[in-house]
């Protein structure tokens, strides 16, 4: 396991990380590194400081203390839109989308941003970015829907529409919530093959919180386990899987795969 | 007919206007021309950023009055007058949109109608300088504009080229970013869109342009009231934004026409009326319409699926 | 000592204002229409009783007692229909509100302004500090702490209030407790209507009935609640008592500067702590 003190070369580093809600400590002390080209899951049960933890990294919340470092530099503080621009790019638990603008307009507007034309008010915006747009739309399986406003689309066409919209920012490292929540098992793994093929073509790093154990064994390179707001065990699948500590946690629903 | 077409009508129309119509309808279509600018400028914020600001009678005023003010106490004509106006009301919104846009929904409505009262006193206060309840009077444009059907023609190219402005700008990927704001701002923060500043420079945008609806108007109307910022007046582009819907651009256009003549009718016919018209109306458009005015009231053009829980 | 009197009456209407913001969550622009009805049924209700002493008291409380009426059919009429809705749109209502109701007050009294005679027994001036105090005042003056400690005691002491206060702090609790929140809201609007009434009958022999006066008490009621805290009852109190005495002390030492003083520390509150000096912030 590398040192997250030793930020060289982690993507992400993270020391001594603490957030509570009133009495409750939500992110007690997490120590994370993640290396450039992980596929990192981080699971735990319900109320473990999954999304908690993805919310401090991402500047939606600020932390109690601690440090975070993204590419090796400090970004503690740091606003959700420049941690964005220095390439860290989110989906959350709740779907999140423009739902009165079509898919198409969701993802251009993501370009948009990302090429840093979005205070632009001379130029047309309708063409620009189209063509990337929709090869991005094709990549995750809506070319079809992508005239149509958002807020239509099937629950699960609504999470590959934010799985793009994320990926249109060209991220270094991508943080998925939960990216499969209410899916189907078939398309749960369909989305997560898709999300490890883009991560091997583009070297983009990627931390994925999800619940389905199958899931997760089948793609992540390294698990890290949550439980109470703390670090319970980390490492390969299968050290993780035969780890006594992780088998209690998660007693009644036993780690298989 | 293409839409191209009904526009290059509508052009024809309004340019032959003066030699079909008496000057008394001109004057009302110069009148529909600004409270049009005025509301389309509005709407920038409500239709299209998704905020509601209580309190843009402040930026037409300072629009009206900057022009004038220039006009009676340095002597300036009009033409070299009226640039002030948008400037006025954009340094205005500015300041005021500074803080305006770090609050949301309801205070960030009740914070943009105290700026406004604001205004409003310091107009009303300051006899000095725009001599408070009495106004600025005599505040009419150069002789060759004097004439309705003139100013009339004035006022079509002022309103005109500001509409083609505001209108690139809602197409432009600024305006993009701004739905994408009004859709979702913390969705945006995430595409990397520093909402405030956004929500900032929209706001100032929209100042600038209801100053320009402003300074046409005080060369309209010869004269320029405290009234003008009173809290009242920042009703007017929201009923009309909303008599003519909200979600399209050319919606207060058409609000605007329809509240005009309304007033027109009504008040031709029974002035003090006009109030409790205007009052019901609002409140029947409100209570009557299932889902409001869409995306404003939370309602959706079209069904949607509830985000699932996870 | 005048200011305290008119800080009184922007306490009755800005604890109204209040109380219906932290139970609906609605801003109810109208509610300075409601001051002016409350003001202008006082001209009518003097008028048409008898010439006799209680006639004063008898109208004091029937003019509150009529706008509470209004009140009644406004929420039960038209609130009730939208309170799912945006609260702009509640907003925009209420604005309505006041062109037609200001309108209907043009209607039924005319253009020209009113006056109220004061009681006989307040006629007179008493001497305060030296100074010559209208007695009418001194009443205005006597009553404040006795409403003040009555509406404390109605929202401190009874299940009622403590509906209430339940409300300002979490609505979704109150109908999962199983309290008829519907209900609740449309006495919270009965209620707050008639201390604005209550408010413009009390002050109707102080000032100029007139039509201009729903906006004048609306803006000022307005600053009030905002800089002590939407629904926050000490708050009302206490900023109306401050606002009071800020305008009539103000207008005094730098007339010009007065107001715009107030709707500045409004602004400065409202960037500051949006929920006010005393209320609470929402979650
Ligand atoms: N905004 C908040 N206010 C108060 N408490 C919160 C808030 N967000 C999270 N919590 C609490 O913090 C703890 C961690 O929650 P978090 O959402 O991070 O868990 P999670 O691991 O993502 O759970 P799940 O698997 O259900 O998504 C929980 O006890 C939760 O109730
Ligand atoms: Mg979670």
């Amino acid at each position: 396991m590398a040192d997250p003190s030793s930020r060289q070369g982690l993507i992400l580093a993270i020391l001594g990380l603490r957030k509570h809600f009133g009495g409750v400590q939500a992110v007690n002390g997490v120590d994370l590194s993640v290396e450039p080209g992980d596929l990192r899951a981080i699971i735990g049960p319900n109320g473990a400081g999954k999304t908690t933890l993805f919310n401090l990294i991402s500047g939606d919340l600020r932390h109690d203390t601690g440090r975070i470092y993204f590419g090796g530099e400090e970004v503690s503080g740091l606003p959700p839109h420049r941690l964005c621009r220095r390439g860290l790019g989110r989906t959350f638990q709740i779907t999140s989308i423009f739902r009165r603008l079509s898919a198409l307009e969701n993802v251009q507007t993501a370009f948009l941003s990302h090429h840093r034309r979005h205070y632009n008010i001379l130029l047309p915006a309708r063409r620009l970015y189209r063509d990337e747009a929709l090869a991005l739309l094709e990549r995750v399986g809506l070319r079809e829907q992508a005239g149509k406003p958002s807020g239509i689309l099937a629950h699960g066409d609504q999470r590959r529409l934010e799985l793009a919209i994320a990926l249109a920012g060209a991220p270094r490292l991508l943080l998925l919530d939960e990216p499969t929540a209410g899916m189907a098992p078939r398309e749960r793994h369909e989305i997560m093959a898709l999300v490890a093929r883009i991560a091997g073509d583009t070297g983009l790093t990627v931390v994925f919180t999800e619940h389905d154990m199958d899931v997760v064994f089948a793609v992540a390179r390294r698990i890290t386990v949550l439980h109470q707001g703390t670090v319970l065990a980390e490492g390969a699948p299968a050290e993780v899987r035969a780890n006594g500590d992780v088998q209690r946690v998660y007693l009644g629903q036993p780690v298989t795969a | 007919m293409p839409r191209a077409g009904w526009l290059g009508l509508l052009v024809v129309a309004l340019a032959v206007a003066p030699l079909a119509l008496p000057p008394f309808f001109l004057q009302l279509l110069t009148e529909i021309a600004i409270v049009g600018l005025f509301a389309t400028a509005f709407n920038l914020l409500m239709g299209f950023g998704g905020m509601v600001s209580f309190g843009h009678a402040a930026y037409f005023a300072l629009g009206a009055y900057a022009p004038a003010l220039l006009v009676k106490r340095a002597g300036l004509p009009m033409l070299l007058a009226l640039p002030a106006a948008p400037l006025a009301a954009a340094a205005g919104a500015l300041l005021f949109g500074f803080f305006i846009v770090r609050l949301s929904h309801t205070y960030f409505a009740m914070l943009s109608l105290a700026f406004a009262q604001i205004v409003f006193t310091v107009i009303f206060k300051w006899k000095a300088l725009t001599g408070g309840d009495d106004g600025l009077l005599d505040v009419w444009p150069p002789a060759a504009l004097k004439s309705p059907a003139a100013y009339y023609y004035f006022t079509l190219a002022v309103v005109g080229l500001s509409l083609l402005a505001l209108r690139l700008i809602v197409d432009s990927p600024f305006g993009y970013a701004l739905r994408s704001v009004r859709e979702n701002p913390r969705r945006a923060r995430f595409i990397g869109i520093d909402v405030r500043r956004h929500q900032l420079v929209a706001f100032v945008i929209s100042g600038a342009f209801s100053g320009v609806a402003g300074g046409l108007f005080a060369f309209y109307n010869g004269s320029v009231f405290p009234d003008f910022a009173y809290f009242t007046k920042s009703f007017e582009p929201l009923v009309v934004a909303l008599l003519g819907g909200v979600q399209s651009f050319y919606g207060p256009l058409a609000g605007a026409f329809g509240f005009k003549i309304l007033e027109w009718l009504v008040s031709r016919q029974w002035p003090v009326y006009w109030p409790l018209f205007l009052g019901s109306i609002v409140i029947v458009v409100i209570v009557v319409l299932p889902y409001g005015f869409v995306g404003l009231a939370g309602g959706r053009p079209w069904r949607t699926r509830p985000a699932a829980k996870a | 000592m005048s200011g305290l009197s008119v800080g009184m009456f922007l306490f009755l209407v800005s604890v109204g204002m209040s109380l219906i913001f932290g139970v609906t969550r609605i801003v109810n622009l109208a509610h300075g229409s409601f001051y002016m009805v409350g003001a202008y049924l006082m001209v009518t209700l003097v008028e048409v009783l008898p010439d006799r002493p209680w006639a004063f008291w008898v109208a004091l409380l029937l003019a509150p007692l009529g706008v509470a009426m209004l009140g009644g059919v406004i929420e039960i009429g038209l609130l009730r229909l939208i309170y799912r809705r945006d609260p702009l749109m509640q907003l925009i209502l209420t604005f309505g509100l006041i062109l037609v109701i200001g309108t209907l007050v043009l209607l039924a009294w005319g253009p020209d302004n009113k006056s109220v005679p004061r009681p006989a027994a307040l006629a007179g001036s008493v001497r305060v500090f030296g100074q010559p105090f209208p007695s009418y005042y001194v009443l205005v003056l006597g009553l404040a702490p006795l409403v003040a400690l009555a509406l404390w005691l109605v929202f401190y002491r009874t299940r009622w209030g403590m509906l209430i206060r339940a409300a300002t702090v979490d609505r979704e609790m109150l109908g999962a407790l199983g309290v008829n929140v519907a209900a609740l809201y449309t006495q919270v609007f009965v209620f707050g209507s008639a201390l604005a009434g209550l408010g413009g009958a009390l002050a109707a022999p102080t000032v100029a009935v007139a039509l201009g006066m729903d906006g004048d008490v609306l803006t000022t009621a307005f600053v009030v609640v905002v800089i002590g805290g939407l629904g926050s009852f000490a708050g009302s109190f206490i900023s109306a008592l401050l606002v009071g005495l800020l305008q009539s002390f103000g207008i005094l030492v730098f007339p010009a500067v007065s107001i715009v003083l107030l709707f500045a520390i409004m602004a400065v509150v409202l960037i500051v702590r949006p929920w006010g000096l005393l209320g609470r912030p929402e979650q």
